[in-house]
């Protein structure tokens, strides 16, 4: 920590509580007031893993995430007001509400986006890192997925493709320890999940997610050894997932108790909060001011959303092709 | 004859039913699939199923979709009865090869030595808001492949008779249900009922125009029935049930005495299964047509989230109401 920058860490901590709190708003005042559709998957508990990683990249490396990605989107500077406009189906949304909670992107800051087809953005980061190759840059792609999908065969097709051709791709596995209801001891055949990095030739880690410097310290340390040697890592941060799968989760599977005991003792913002005040780095009242601040500004953000006009609902019709001579052919299913 | 006992029971009930009863009946009938076993599935159709059956026989899977489908092919050419599920019908994309390359070709290739009898359920549809990778209608692409079969039921009723008989069949079946649908309420037999597949049912008889709708369009449909019928107009409603095999006989009996014909679906209309209910009739009744047929199904764009945008894209009542008065009237406007 001594060695640390106090204004990094500030950085750190705001953008945990602007995670922390654009998700109590899904969660206190979207859901009970139905403002979204479909379902919202909630990063809670899991801040650590999107600050520490995405600070520890270069603005013009690739992010792709998955349907639990709030949090990589604010880490990596997503206009919070577009992010609530889309959850929201307003036609002002980073994607002109087509997309919705599971789909954020915002292609000028590199979040190539959440893909929520579980595994399905391993492959597609190896793509975005070839690129990277041909074109000669050193740019990183990370990849994030939870510890379900390691049990796919995208993501297992992915890796050994990235060691084989040396893609510069960090494959982050968040590991909260749930796949929807299932949990890893019952999804992984081996539960030292970094070792299953050793069968496709690439290096594996594994650090505590709940602290954001080692998250941070972890990444900043792979990311120059991959820009240096091109190489793909993977790393599994241990976190836990505070609220259900989605919003709608009952939870049935797991105890009330166990959450709280065992993983709310681990907040990250708490971790990061005693920290900084047992090293002075913020008194207490800085804190209180900080979270203040933040909150409104969520807050604010979400106000100015839910001002922005819906979309015609003919815009449907709109952007499937990119425009060429075949896009008047984008029939409208009459026949 | 006495009228069977009926409960009002929900689509996803119903499918708990089928697979209860074909699991008491046939030891052979095995369940899996993601979160299907402790959680019983995200549609609750499999709840308690576990807990009846115990975890050898209804087990939860990791996220490997793959495996999911090509362990049921391996399972079901040893003899067993795997029923698969599969979280959402576009995740099928995942299991495409097991399904497409090995299920359904299997018993061909072999020269009939082996059989293939596994079902593949799995949630299809929109209106939920779930965007565009998770409310697909892809019944077209499993129809297109010899050696599937396909239902989509519409009513519990169905659900619950034509599961039980894709279980007991000796071939692939893709088992598709309406995620938006499995709280829908309708009469189904307390008694076992199965049903068989490739047989349609009128599920309103009627005498200006035949209309085909399945799935949770028969729903819309059925309400534009009413709607029609108040302006005068007599629609035969037809539900395929399954539609490969597709009952083209009851189709076609049924243009014969509409002389109009009118499908109803979800899926995106280009290259949709209308069209080959289009090509059937006209192949086989076209001098029972009076009119060009209509189709009415989505425009070709995937999904949208927001929601005046996911129901202008979903075919909704009115939609079927404008387009049939258009159909008879012979102007066809409002239809999409
Ligand atoms: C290919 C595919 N299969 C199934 C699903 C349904 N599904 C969505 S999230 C999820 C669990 C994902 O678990 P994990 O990868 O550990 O990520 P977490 O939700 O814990 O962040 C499942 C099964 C999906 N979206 N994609």
């Amino acid at each position: 920590m001594a060695k640390t920058d106090a204004a990094l860490l500030l950085h750190f901590y705001e953008d945990m509580l602007r995670i922390r709190f654009f998700e109590e708003k899904i969660r206190d005042v979207m859901l009970p007031q139905k403002l979204f559709r479909g379902s919202s998957h909630l990063s809670l508990g899991q801040e650590a893993v999107a600050v520490g990683t995405v600070h520890a990249l270069r603005e013009d490396d690739s992010v792709i995430s998955t349907h639990r990605g709030h949090g990589h989107a604010i880490a990596r500077g997503m206009d919070m007001e577009a992010m609530f406009a889309e959850i929201l189906g307003r036609r002002t949304g980073c994607c002109r509400g087509k997309g919705g909670s599971m789909h954020l992107s915002d292609a000028s800051r590199h979040f190539i986006g959440e893909n929520p087809v579980v595994g399905s953005n391993a492959p597609m980061a190896c793509g975005l890192a070839l690129a990277a190759r041909l074109e000669g840059s050193d740019r990183l792609v990370a990849s994030f997925f939870g510890e379900g999908a390691l049990n796919t065969g995208a993501f297992n097709e992915a890796a050994n493709m990235a060691a084989l051709w040396s893609l510069p791709v960090l494959f982050v596995c968040e590991n909260n320890l749930y796949a929807i209801s299932v949990p890893v001891e019952k999804s992984s055949a081996i539960l030292e999940l970094e070792n299953r990095a050793c069968s496709y030739g690439l290096s594996g880690r594994r650090r505590s997610g709940m602290d954001v410097m080692e998250v941070y310290e972890t990444v900043r340390g792979l990311a120059e050894q991959m820009r240096a040697h091109p190489a793909p890592v993977f790393v599994v941060f241990d976190t836990y997932r505070f609220e259900g799968h989605h919003t709608a989760d009952k939870q049935s599977y797991r105890t009330k108790e166990q959450v709280l005991e065992e993983f709310r003792a681990h907040d990250p913002i708490h971790l990061l909060e005693r920290a900084m005040i047992d090293d002075h780095t913020v008194s207490l009242d800085e804190t209180i001011a900080y979270r203040d601040r933040t909150r409104t500004e969520v807050e604010e953000a979400f106000a100015r959303a839910l001002e922005a006009p819906w979309p015609d609902p003919k815009e449907a019709l709109e952007g499937v092709y990119a425009p060429g001579p075949e896009a008047a052919a984008a029939s409208k299913g009459v026949v | 004859m006495a009228e069977p006992r009926m409960r009002d029971i929900t689509m996803a009930q119903a499918i708990r039913t089928a697979l209860r009863e074909e699991m008491k009946r046939d030891e052979k009938v095995i369940l899996f699939g993601e979160d299907v076993a402790q959680y019983g599935g995200v549609y609750g159709a499999t709840t308690g199923l576990q807990k009846e059956f115990g975890a050898d026989r209804v087990r939860d899977t990791p996220i490997s979709e793959m495996a999911i489908a090509g362990m049921a092919v391996g399972a079901a050419l040893a003899g067993w009865r795997p029923v698969a599920e599969i979280m959402y019908c576009d995740f099928l994309a995942h299991a495409a090869d097991a399904i497409v390359n090995n299920a359904a070709k299997w018993r061909y290739m072999s020269g009939g030595q082996f059989k293939v009898p596994l079902v593949v359920r799995s949630p299809a549809g929109g209106g939920a808001g779930y965007a565009a990778q998770h409310s697909q209608n892809l019944e077209a692409w499993f129809c297109h492949i010899p050696g599937l079969k396909v239902v989509m039921p519409g009513v519990p009723r169905d659900a619950r008779g034509l599961l039980k008989a894709a279980i007991r069949d000796d071939n692939p079946v893709v088992f598709l249900e309406h995620k938006a649908h499995y709280t829908y309420k309708g009469l189904v037999p307390a008694e076992e009922e199965v049903l068989p597949l490739g047989v349609a049912e009128i599920k309103r008889q009627g005498t200006d125009v035949t209309l085909v709708a399945w799935s949770k369009t028969l729903t819309f449909a059925l309400e534009a029935v009413e709607v029609l019928a108040e302006k005068g107009i007599s629609v035969e409603l037809l539900d395929p049930r399954t539609l490969q095999p597709l009952d083209v006989d009851t189709l076609c009996n049924s243009v014969a005495k509409t002389g109009h014909l009118a499908i109803a679906h979800e899926a995106v209309t280009f290259a949709g299964f209308g069209a080959e209910i289009v090509a059937q009739v006209t192949e086989h009744a076209w001098d029972s047509l009076k009119r060009p047929p209509l189709r009415i199904g989505a425009p070709f764009v995937p999904l949208p989230y927001s929601q005046p945008m996911e129901s202008f894209v979903i075919p909704q009542v009115a939609d079927i109401v404008q387009g049939i008065e258009g159909l008879l009237d012979g102007t066809r406007t409002g239809a999409r």
